[in-house]
């Protein structure tokens, strides 16, 4: 058949973190491929905001996301309390979790550590009220994100596309109408 | 505004309505075949831009004639012949490969955007209302286009190759973009539109300079095709027939 | 897990502990993530199944964008574009839940391009006139809702995650299409008729949508054991029907089924059998549409080849 499997890329695949509102934390939409951040904020973009709300969106390599769940934390309870600094130099992440079952990860907060691992320890620690029940991190400096500029420019076009709203299909007051009218109908004929 | 300038600026919305019309049309044929699912939504947001764009034009006409907007804008696209569209040639062309749908969607919009941020001083209200709004949607179609050509330009030898060529093929339809329209003279002397000279001064050194920087060259012994916007190339009738095709069944149904 | 950058954490249950665990969670209600550990039999369903249902939506988006062009009025256009776009963003979403179990997209799309993976059905059947937009809308979107809002609750959260995004969209696209249809119904005599022909080809397809009767589905049980569906084919067929029969019927429209009345004893519509020879045509491959929809994916992939190339090409020159 083809042998464009062998030959095929789509590229690289970088995870989109949606912003609704200014008061509300960021979560997690998707993901897009992307050659690069560049166009993976792009295309994140056209993906995830077809419809209103969105004030920022961030996008990160997906590959650099060190994830963990419950069940694998609870497997080795000591495990974290094993988890050592690397000596590496210190930086900034940023620390996404799932708080409820049915939910989407959510943005609760940075930690500065030296690896991904302590970062985690470390979130944990630092936020005792929001365990949940599956855990990012990644480098705070490996986001790409969208500017209070972009606004404008990125979201507000599809406030204005109100042919994609359900809302403004008047089909179904149409239908009800004739299917009582039917009733009234039936009803008298018996 | 007096009668002459009022029919020379209906004239002149309709050139700009049947341009993004037809280029909006051509954009959504990529729809279900871009190069990537992530362009396949993204180009489709750009077809849905350049159409939403053409009806805010043709509306602004029909408001001039005191006009019935959305029935005006249908007729318009759904009633008019061949002969009557005022588009140039370069948006009815064929869509072609990824190369020339890029570069055609990126010159288009660089004059496009040089425009509006004219329009939106427009000495016509409602003109420069649209025109500031529309230009919104143009930044991010530009970024959007520049970032594609960019890296099309400078990617692959193939890539750049097939860029090079869909420039040559390109360029005088483009050229013909910035061309006057009827009686632009006198929309220009009352402030309802730009000087249409030193904006076509102004697209060739900024899509010369970007195109450069991209790796490519524009061509220099392109031929003058004698393009007004009064003649068509056989693609529209084929492009129209299709378009209309529904409609006309019944023109005085609901659909 | 995403990052390769950690040791993965071991785990030391025997399988039976670790399928008893798992077992339990489902029984609560709980979802699995990536990470979690869930039997290889879940992952390959799963994946078997996201992956089909992506290639549909990505399939899918041929024969609506057929009549794109020729959208009879400017509003109509918007719309559908819209619409066909939005299901380009569900088939990028299921991708993507996919993904989290280990396929990627490039062993995705090779599966569906050799005709290895299978997609609905329902899309090797033809657009003939605008009034397919309407009936595509209505019955087959309805119908997708159905299983959508089902898949909505299923046990794999990224799946399920991805489907409350779908749904939501899914619910223009049917209302759109009743909104054709309505139109159509009650306009013209051609048009009527327009859409009772319409009607006419996409109904029996739309019922086979569901797949095969659930003593005939191989797959069904496990699927219901662990939580990935939580109804059988031939509930959420006969929950169509009881739901669309009666709408069409009441906008003047017949539906081709002789069979078909409402059983007061039972509260539900009865229909009569499908033809299932017809069915299993179609899924072997001998659709009306088949070779076309795959032609057409292949051209897409094979012009975008060159595409897709130079854009990693440019980013291993100029940004690493
Ligand atoms: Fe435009
Ligand atoms: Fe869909
Ligand atoms: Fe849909």
């Amino acid at each position: 058949m083809t042998d464009t499997h062998t030959r095929d890329t789509q590229w690289l695949r970088y995870m989109v973190l949606h912003q609704e509102r200014e008061d509300k934390p960021h979560q997690h939409a998707g993901t897009v491929h992307a050659p690069d951040a560049e166009m993976a904020l792009l295309n994140a973009r056209d993906v995830f905001v077809r419809r209103p709300e969105c004030v920022s969106l961030w996008v990160v390599r997906a590959d650099l996301i060190f994830t963990c769940t419950q069940e694998e934390l609870a497997l080795h309870p000591d495990w974290i309390e094993s988890l050592q600094p690397s000596g590496n130099p210190v930086e900034k992440y940023y620390f996404f979790a799932k708080l409820t079952q049915k939910g989407q990860f959510t943005h609760i907060g940075e930690v500065e550590a030296q690896n991904p691992t302590h970062a985690l320890k470390i979130a944990l620690q630092a936020y005792p009220d929001t365990h949940g029940f599956a855990w990012w991190v990644f480098p705070v400096k490996a986001v790409l994100k969208s500017t209070p500029d972009d606004i404008a420019v990125m979201f507000g076009p599809a406030a204005v596309k109100d042919f994609r709203d359900q809302a403004n299909f008047h089909a179904l007051s149409v239908l009800r109408k004739l299917m009582r009218k039917q009733e009234v109908e039936e009803s008298h004929e018996s | 505004m007096n009668p002459e300038s009022k029919q020379a600026l209906i004239d002149y919305l309709i050139t700009m309505a049947d341009d993004e019309l037809i280029l909006g049309h051509r954009n959504s044929e990529w729809c279900g075949h871009a190069p990537i699912l992530e362009e396949d939504i993204a180009f489709a947001n750009i077809a849905l831009d350049e159409i939403g764009h053409a009806i805010v034009w043709y509306e602004l006409a029909a408001d001039l004639q005191g006009e019935e907007r959305e029935a005006y804008a249908n007729h318009m696209v759904y009633f008019r012949d061949v002969r009557d569209y005022r588009n140039t040639q370069l948006v009815e062309l064929p869509k072609g490969d990824w190369a020339f749908t890029m570069l055609r969607q990126y010159l288009f919009d660089q004059f496009e955007m040089m425009r509006l941020e004219k329009l939106a001083q427009s000495s016509y209200a409602p003109f420069a209302e649209a025109a500031t709004k529309i230009r919104t949607e143009e930044i991010y179609h530009l970024r959007h286009t520049q970032a594609w050509a960019r890296r099309l330009g400078l990617g692959t030898e193939e890539s750049h190759r097939r860029m090079q060529a869909a420039l040559n093929d390109l360029w005088p339809y483009a050229l013909a973009l910035c061309e006057p329209s009827n009686r632009a003279e006198l929309l220009t002397q009352g402030g309802y539109i730009p000087d249409s000279r030193a904006l076509k001064t102004a697209w060739l050194e900024q899509v010369t300079a970007y195109l450069g920087e991209v790796g490519l060259a524009i061509p220099t012994d392109s031929s003058n095709l004698p393009l007004s916007r009064t003649h068509h190339t056989e693609h529209l009738g084929q492009l129209l027939s299709d378009l209309q095709q529904v409609a006309r069944l019944d023109p005085m149904a609901k659909w | 897990m995403y990052g390769a950058t950690v040791e993965p954490i071991e785990d030391i249950r025997t399988d039976a502990e670790k399928l008893a665990g798992f077992e339990a969670r489902i029984a609560r209600g709980e979802k699995i993530e990536p990470g979690d550990w869930m039997p290889d039999e879940y992952r390959r369903q799963l994946i078997r199944m996201i992956s089909q249902h992506a290639h549909s939506e990505v399939v899918g988006m041929l024969p609506e964008g057929a009549f794109i062009t020729r959208a009879p009025n400017l509003r109509r256009k918007l719309i559908l574009i819209a619409k066909v776009q939005d299901e380009a963003g569900h088939g990028q979403y299921l991708y993507h839940a996919a993904e989290t179990l280990g396929a990627t997209r490039e062993e995705m799309l090779d599966a569906l391009l050799s005709g290895k993976a299978k997609y609905s059905s329902i899309f090797n059947y033809p657009t003939l006139s605008w009034a397919d937009m309407g009936a595509i809308g209505w019955l087959v979107d309805g119908a997708a809702i159905l299983n959508q809002t089902m898949l909505a609750r299923c046990s794999y959260g990224p799946y399920a995650r991805a489907m409350v995004r779908i749904c939501a969209e899914e619910n223009f696209h049917r209302r759109q299409g009743q909104d054709i249809v309505i139109t159509l119904a009650l306009g013209t005599p051609e048009q009527k008729a327009m859409m009772q022909d319409s009607i006419n080809r996409w109904w029996w397809p739309t019922l086979m949508m569901f797949g095969p009767h659930d003593t005939d589905s191989s797959n069904s049980a496990v699927l219901i054991r662990w939580g990935i569906k939580t109804k059988t084919n031939d509930e959420l067929r006969q929950a169509f029907v009881d739901q669309t029969a009666p709408e069409l019927m009441a906008l003047g429209l017949t539906i081709p089924d002789p069979d078909l009345h409402y059983d007061a004893a039972t509260e539900h519509w009865h229909f009569g059998e499908i033809n299932w020879d017809e069915f299993w045509n179609v899924v072997k491959g001998n659709g009306p549409c088949n070779a076309e929809r795959m032609t057409a994916r292949r051209q897409a992939h094979e012009d975008g080849l060159w595409v897709r190339e130079a854009m990693a090409a440019y980013t291993e020159k100029y940004q690493s």
